[in-house]
C-alpha cells in the first residue's frame, strides 16, 4: 500500500480578479445615487436590482443543478406575504419578521425539493410552475387571509434595523441597500462556486450517477441548492415588500417567474453575475420600449431570441468568450 | 478457518421480466488477484458488474467485500467501503477539470492520493483542463482515475480498453498489473480484448447466457472446448 498522502497541501488556486472587480462595481453602484438626479431612473434601477436578485436565484439553480424553474415567484411572493401578514397579524418585531420571511420559504423549498427533485427537465419546470400557481390561487381566493387581488399594505414600524422606514422607501437609499445586498449575494455565490460543496453540486449536475459511484449522496446537495436559491428569491421578495409597501398576488404570478428566467437567459446563467446583468438589460429595454409602445414584451421576446441564437451562454458567456480569446481567464 | 475472500459473490441472480440476465452466479477473488471476466455479448458481464457495485437491485444472492456483507449497501456506501468501479461507457464529469474531479473523488474516499493517481495514469499534464476537452483515450484514464483514487480494496473495470488502440490497450494492461501489485488491489476485469485479458489475468471466469460457464487459468480456459464453442471460437486456436 502506498503511503497515505492525506496531509499533502492542495495545489493553490489561482488568485481570481472577480472579488476585486465586484468590489469596484459595488463602489460604483454606491456612488451612482449621488450622480443620478432622476428619481424615475433610480426607481428603475432599484426595481432592476431587486429583480436582479430574483434572477440570480434562478441562475443559481440552473448553474448548480441544471434545473429551470418556472415558479421562483413562489418564494419571492411567499416572503412578501409572510412580511405583510406577520406584521399585520402578530406583534413580532419587524427584524424577526424579515428573517422569518427569508427562512420560512427556504425551509419549505428544502422540504419540497425532496419531492420535486425526483423529476428533471420539463417535468421539474412544470412542477415549479404548478406550486407557484397554487400559491397564487391561494392568495387570490382566500380573501380573509390575503385580501385577494386587492392585495395588502405592509404595515411597517417607524424604524427597521435602526433605520427610519423612509430609507427603505426612497429610491436613492433603497437602491443603495438593494445594490449592496446584490453584491453580497453575488460574492457569496462566487465563493460557493469555488468551494468543495459548489464543485460537488456542479459534478452532480454533470453526472449524478458517477457522483454516487465516487461515494457521494446526491439528493441532499441538490435540495440544499434549491433551498439556497429559494432563500435568494425570498430576499428579493423581502426587499420588494419593504420598498413598495404593498403586496399583491402578482408577486406570485408565473409572469414574474418567467421574467426572472428571461433575465437569467439574457444575462447568462453560467456565471454568477450574468442573471443580474440580464435584469438590468431587461428593465432598460422595458423602460425604453415602454415609452413608445405598449407591445414592449415583443421587444423583450426579440431580444431573447437574438441572445439565445447569437449568444447561447448569454451576455456573460459572450463576455467570457471575448476574454478567453484575448488571453484573459474565466473565473466569474 | 475459512479463507476471507477479497470479493465474494454468492448466487447472484438478476431478472428482467422473464429473462434471467444473471442466474445464480458465484465468484470468489483472492486479495491482489486480477480476474478476467469474459463472455459473448449478452452473457451478463456488465449486469454482473452492476449488481456487484450496487447499480440497480439484484433479485437474489449476496456480495461480500473482505468478509463484510455489502448486499444491502447503496453504490455510494459500497464505494466508501472500498469497492470502486469504472464503466463500459466513459462515465466522468465533462465540465470539471481533471484535477477537480479526481480531488472530489479523493475527498469522498477521505484519502487524498489524487496526485499519485494523476501521475500514475499520466494525467498530470491535463490536470487543469476540462475533461470534455481532452482526448477519448485520456477520458478513459480519467474514468479509471476516479475509481483508483482513495485506495479502493477492489476495482471493477468494465472494458477499460474499449475504443483504445492495440498499443494503448496493452500499455493500460501493464499499468493495471503494475498498480495492482504495488497498491495491493484486487481487480475484476471485463474485457473483450483477449490480449489484455491473457496478458494480465491470473484467472479467468467465463459467463454464458447469465450463467457461470467455467473458471480457470488462461491456459485452462483457452483449452476448454465449451468456452471455445461459446465465446473464443477460432481466436483461441
Amino acid at each position: 500500500m502506498p503511503a497515505a498522502t492525506v496531509n499533502r497541501p492542495m495545489p493553490r488556486k489561482r488568485l481570481s480578479a472577480f472579488p476585486f472587480v465586484l468590489i469596484a462595481i459595488a463602489v460604483f453602484g454606491c456612488i451612482l445615487p449621488t450622480a443620478v438626479n432622476s428619481p424615475l431612473l433610480l426607481t428603475l434601477l432599484t426595481s432592476a436590482t431587486i429583480n436582479g436578485i430574483l434572477a440570480t436565484a434562478v441562475g443559481l439553480l440552473i448553474r448548480h443543478s441544471g434545473l429551470v424553474s418556472f415558479g421562483h415567484a413562489a418564494f419571492f411572493g411567499a416572503a412578501a406575504y409572510v412580511m405583510v401578514l406577520a406584521l399585520e397579524r402578530t406583534g413580532i418585531s419587524v427584524e424577526t419578521v424579515i428573517i422569518a420571511a427569508i427562512v420560512l420559504p427556504t425551509i419549505c423549498a428544502f422540504g419540497l425539493a425532496f419531492v420535486m427533485l425526483r423529476v428533471s427537465g420539463v417535468a421539474f419546470s412544470m412542477l415549479t410552475l404548478a406550486v407557484a400557481q397554487a400559491c397564487y390561487e391561494l392568495v387570490m381566493r382566500w380573501r380573509e387571509l390575503a385580501n385577494g387581488e386587492d392585495g395588502l399594505a405592509v404595515k411597517l414600524p417607524n424604524r427597521v434595523f435602526g433605520l427610519a422606514v423612509g430609507v427603505f422607501q426612497r429610491p436613492d437609499s433603497m437602491f443603495l441597500i438593494c445594490w449592496i445586498i446584490l453584491m453580497i449575494v453575488l460574492l457569496g455565490l462566487w465563493f460557493l462556486g469555488r468551494s468543495h460543496f459548489g464543485t460537488l453540486t456542479l459534478a452532480i449536475q454533470d453526472n449524478e450517477e458517477r457522483a454516487r459511484f465516487i461515494g457521494y449522496e446526491t439528493t441532499v446537495p441538490r435540495a440544499i441548492i434549491f433551498a439556497l436559491s429559494a432563500a435568494v428569491a425570498a430576499t428579493a421578495g423581502v426587499l420588494f415588500s419593504l420598498y413598495n409597501g404593498f403586496v399583491t398576488p402578482d408577486t406570485l404570478h408565473w409572469t414574474l417567474s418567467g421574467d426572472a428566467l428571461i433575465m437569467a437567459i439574457i444575462g447568462g446563467a453560467r456565471s454568477v453575475w450574468g442573471p443580474a446583468l440580464g435584469a438590468v438589460v431587461f428593465f432598460f429595454i422595458r423602460d425604453a420600449a415602454g415609452g413608445y409602445t405598449e407591445h414592449w414584451p415583443a421587444l423583450i421576446g426579440i431580444t431573447l431570441i437574438l441572445v439565445t441564437v447569437a449568444m447561447p451562454t448569454g451576455l456573460s458567456g459572450a463576455f467570457a468568450l471575448v476574454r478567453t480569446r484575448f488571453g484573459g481567464a474565466r473565473n466569474g | 478457518m475459512a479463507e476471507t475472500w477479497s470479493l465474494e459473490a454468492r448466487g447472484l441472480t438478476k431478472r428482467y421480466g422473464g429473462f434471467f440476465a444473471l442466474n445464480g452466479v458465484s465468484i470468489t477473488l483472492k486479495r491482489g488477484e486480477i480476474r478476467g471476466l469474459i463472455g459473448s455479448n449478452g452473457a451478463g458481464k456488465s449486469t454482473f458488474m452492476d449488481v456487484l457495485s450496487g447499480r440497480g437491485s439484484n433479485l437474489g444472492g449476496e456480495v461480500f467485500l473482505e468478509g463484510q456483507n455489502i448486499t444491502p449497501l447503496s453504490e455510494r456506501a459500497r464505494r466508501r467501503a472500498g469497492l470502486a468501479r469504472s464503466f463500459q461507457k466513459t462515465n466522468i464529469f465533462p465540465e470539471l477539470t481533471v484535477r477537480q474531479q479526481v480531488e472530489l473523488a479523493a475527498r469522498a474516499a477521505e484519502e487524498d492520493n489524487s496526485e499519485d493517481v494523476l501521475r500514475e495514469l499520466h494525467l498530470l499534464q491535463y490536470a487543469d483542463r476540462k475533461a470534455a476537452d481532452i482526448s477519448y483515450g485520456d477520458q478513459r484514464r480519467v474514468d479509471l482515475a476516479l475509481a483508483l483514487v482513495g485506495h479502493p480494496k477492489v476495482l471493477l473495470l468494465d472494458e477499460p480498453a474499449a475504443g483504445l488502440t492495440m498499443g494503448e490497450s496493452l500499455a493500460l494492461a501493464h499499468l493495471l498489473r503494475d498498480l495492482a501489485e504495488r497498491w495491493d488491489l484486487t481487480v475484476l476485469l471485463v474485457e473483450h480484448d483477449m490480449e489484455v485479458i491473457f496478458s494480465i489475468c491470473s484467472h479467468i471466469t467465463v459467463l454464458h447466457l447469465g450463467q457461470l460457464l467455467t473458471e480457470g487459468t488462461p491456459g485452462e480456459v483457452r483449452a476448454n472446448p465449451e468456452v471455445v464453442r461459446a465465446y473464443l471460437g477460432s481466436a483461441a486456436a
